[in-house]
């Protein structure tokens, strides 16, 4: 293929694929409305999710295709790793919208193996700017640097720390003031591990006991008492 | 245990188990595929709100897109979530396109309109909204419907938030090197359908990558969706 023919074909790639999207989306409405006419006039009344999902943005991971929820029940973050930085106003923002405004009962950190953010803290790379992030997961790995160093096989290895790490997020989770003055007051949210495996499809519930983890981060971390102001 | 651990949790890992036998069945190599890794063409980046669900919306499948959802899809520059999903996403999978989306009813943007404190962390994430809002007051003040309002700064929002992404080092060198292209659009929760606000770079320079890297691998066919409503499961197909 000469360069003018090259460029014309790809141009013409781009936006077919735009097209794609674009027709795939305006079926999606028809079979919605097919099953329900209201449906998307109930949704624009507003918004009462149940669940906070906390994922990877991984492709392979779509929150609501692999819970099996529809539009409207399930509030979605998705990061690299699904990690909840302490100091990251993003993450913290989105859980706090969730608790204190949607008051969702249940919420959810699901990580998944061959996790290319977990791959990536356990190789020397300088990432740049992925750097800081990725930098949460070798804090967890120092966390847990006994238990992983005994796992010879690297697959193994790789496997133990996607599950430590959504461990470790879950407890990041319950440390934040919205998640233990809601808990206090209401009885949720309540706190979920789960590993997705690519392998076959299944969610893994790594069954975090939410009370003792809660109990064992407040002597320390215990945000209970509100703040003059506060909204929660 | 806490209470609230019943019925809506197991029905969610129940109703997991019932897809991933669905997708096993209707392509049994769907799943190991999926785990020799993946190749997205698409970045989506969104708001965190329950109803923008986008790999569902736009009828697409796990594998076709990579996604980073925060409250009221806020492109700050320093934000380093977002800026290492945009990174790991353009420089090492190389997405062909980025798309930021927006939605009408965004509490976000019905937040920044009101004047009230929120509260907590919120107030400072939404700023950026806020901002916007200030610079567009004239405009913004002439809309009377409150709905309106929260529609045109959400439009305002995508359209800042695609500069900052053009004016992002790895996703800038991305456009000139390949033909990255940047879209803005806004999803309308109303009638669930996407609009193309057409502030990205569609004019941008052709790429330099032959058709043949381009070609991208979705498994074709009919797919079911289960879904679970108040009232018990049903599949949907489309």
């Amino acid at each position: 293929m000469d360069a003018k023919g090259r460029q014309h074909s790809v141009s013409h790639f781009l936006r077919e694929n735009q097209d794609r999207i674009f027709a795939n989306n305006r079926a999606w409405v028809a079979s919605k409305v097919k099953e329900d006419s209201g449906f998307f006039e109930k949704l624009s009344s507003g918004q009462h999710p149940d669940y906070l999902y906390i994922g990877c943005a991984d492709s392979r991971v779509p929150a609501n295709e692999i819970m099996g929820l529809d539009a409207g029940e399930v509030f979605v973050h998705r990061n690299i790793a699904n990690l909840v930085p302490n100091t990251d106003l993003n993450v913290m923002s989105v859980i706090e919208y969730a608790v204190v405004h949607l008051h969702v009962k249940h919420i959810v950190v699901c990580g998944h193996y061959n996790c290319g953010g977990v791959q990536a803290a356990l190789s020397h790379t300088d990432m740049g700017i992925l750097n800081p992030w990725l930098r949460n997961i070798r804090d967890v790995y120092r966390l847990y640097e006994k238990e992983l160093d005994e796992i010879q096989d690297l697959a193994e290895k790789n496997k133990r720390l996607v599950e430590l790490n959504v461990l470790e997020q879950c407890r990041n989770v319950i440390k934040t003031a919205a998640v233990q003055q809601s808990y206090q007051k209401n009885e949720y949210p309540i706190v979920h591990g789960w590993v997705f495996d690519l392998k076959d499809g299944l969610l893994k519930d790594l069954e975090i006991d939410f009370e003792n983890v809660l109990k064992s981060i407040q002597k320390i971390y215990n945000l209970e008492a509100g703040r003059k102001g506060s909204t929660a | 245990m806490g209470s609230q651990r019943g019925d809506a949790f197991e029905y969610a890992l129940k109703s997991n188990e019932a897809w991933a036998n669905y997708k096993g069945h209707q392509n049994p190599a769907f799943f190991e595929k999926l785990a020799t890794g993946q190749t997205p063409s698409i970045l989506w980046l969104g708001c965190s709100d329950s109803r923008v669900p986008e790999t569902t919306l736009l009828g697409l499948q796990p594998g076709d897109v990579f996604v980073h959802r925060n409250i009221a899809n806020i492109i700050s520059p320093t934000d380093i979530n977002s800026n290492a999903v945009i990174e790991y996403a353009v420089a090492h999978l190389k997405v062909s396109h980025i798309v930021l989306c927006g939605h009408t009813c965004c509490g976000g943007a019905g937040a920044a309109l009101g004047d009230a404190r929120v509260g907590g962390v919120i107030d400072a994430w939404i700023t950026p909204l806020r901002a916007l809002r200030k610079a567009n007051e004239d405009e913004l003040t002439n809309i009377k419907d409150g709905g309106q309002k929260a529609v045109r700064l959400a439009e305002l929002n995508v359209e800042a938030g695609v500069k900052t992404l053009l004016s992002n080092f790895v996703v800038e060198e991305a456009v000139k090197e390949r033909g990255l292209k940047v879209h803005g659009v806004v999803y309308d929760v109303a009638c669930g359908k996407v609009r193309n606000l057409n502030c990205g770079n569609a004019g941008g320079l052709p790429g330099t990558k032959s058709a043949a890297q381009e070609e991208v691998e979705i498994v074709k066919g009919n797919h079911a969706m289960l879904v679970f409503g108040g009232d018990g499961a049903r599949m949907s197909i489309r």
